[in-house]
């Protein structure tokens, strides 16, 4: 979904309200980005900074995005000298830090594209947090 | 279907390094844990794959040019794509540079041959650059090749589920022209870390390696 599309554009005010609810709790998230898709591929990844900037622990519990039909929190691990990718149910954020998620450690999982992303497309990824917070998170499409 | 060859060399944490040195040269590879050096290379021995291109990718295929392999699948949204991204760069990297990169070939092994078809490895590698080869193999074979080069992967098909565990080593192998394995990046794998080793490694062997 293009941010100029006319349904996102009415949509606009309605998740910046929804986004606030996390923000004010102080979760934020900058350098969001997604991989583009190679062409025939049906999955992609996304990365992004989480920031907690409250002084208690927030916890990551789900993931979802318009943009595709599923979207998993994944973990790239070592194991035996193999690595492989764990799906984890809910990352811990603690107080006052930050939480990568980058290649090779924490990414969000992006299943089943609905349409084909480019780079330069946008895309956006709903997280939700324990507790009903919510925020709404830009990623740009990258090469 | 599962396999998993681990060698000391990559478990073991006993990191191989050497110092070279050739008369005149000032340039020496000093221990790093970007590239591990084999002092002596090993020769490797027959495998038989197939490329992306439905042709066979054996032995042969592997002389006469520096080769990069690095075992994965295509059903890979993390390490893969990152690690083939690097590549391209180091690739690009290599290009620029005064001896080119004639002499350099990439080539991405998967261990996932179930959902790897020769089309499907073609049009996923040259997506990260033109020049990359996609070969593939049945289980002995990828068993036979890991295991010379000390990688593993285990692979747990699933009838009925699409995206079925795929573990695999995420290192970078280096065959020198002579087919003997040379050298291995360890992850995270840095673009300029290794073109600039790979460099230097290269101008070393000189006509050596061929």
């Amino acid at each position: 979904m293009r941010w100029r599309h006319p349904v996102f554009a009415a949509l606009m005010p309605a998740l910046f309200a929804l986004a606030a609810t996390a923000e004010e709790a102080g979760i934020s998230v900058r350098d969001a980005w997604v991989r583009e898709t190679p062409p025939g591929m049906t999955m992609t990844a996304g990365y992004m900074v989480l920031q907690n900037k409250t002084s208690r622990p927030q916890v990551l519990v789900a993931a979802s995005s318009s943009a595709f039909e599923t979207v998993m929190i994944h973990r790239t691990v070592a194991r035996q000298g193999m690595t492989g990718m764990e799906h984890s149910p809910q990352v811990e954020l603690p107080p006052n830090a930050s939480l990568l998620f980058a290649p090779g450690g924490y990414h969000l999982m992006l299943l089943n594209p609905k349409r084909t992303l480019r780079a330069g497309d946008r895309v956006e990824i709903r997280l939700e947090f324990r507790g009903d917070l919510v925020l709404l998170v830009a990623c740009e499409v990258r090469k | 279907m599962m396999t998993a060859v681990v060698l000391a060399a990559i478990l073991g944490g006993a990191w191989l390094t050497a110092i070279y040195r050739e008369n005149g040269s000032r340039a020496m590879l000093l221990p790093d844990q970007v590239m591990t050096l084999f002092p002596a290379p090993r020769p490797l021995a027959a495998f038989a794959f197939t490329d992306h291109d439905n042709r066979v990718f054996d032995l042969s295929r592997l002389r006469g040019k520096w080769s990069f392999l690095f075992f994965g699948y295509t059903h890979c949204p993390d390490i893969c794509p990152t690690t083939l991204a690097t590549l391209a760069r180091v690739h690009e990297n290599i290009a620029k540079s005064t001896a080119g990169a004639k002499d350099v070939q990439f080539v991405f092994i998967s261990v996932d041959p179930n959902r790897d078809t020769a089309s499907k490895l073609r049009q996923y590698v040259t997506y990260f650059d033109t020049t990359f080869l996609g070969v593939t193999g049945g289980d002995a074979q990828l068993g036979n090749l890991a295991g010379q080069l000390g990688a593993a992967y285990q692979v747990a098909v699933t009838r009925g589920v699409e995206n079925y565990p795929v573990y695999h080593t995420a290192a970078v192998f280096l065959v020198d022209p002579r087919a003997r394995y040379h050298a291995v990046f360890a992850p995270p794998l840095d673009a300029e870390g290794i073109s600039r080793r790979f460099q230097v490694l290269r101008e070393l062997e000189g006509p050596q390696a061929t």
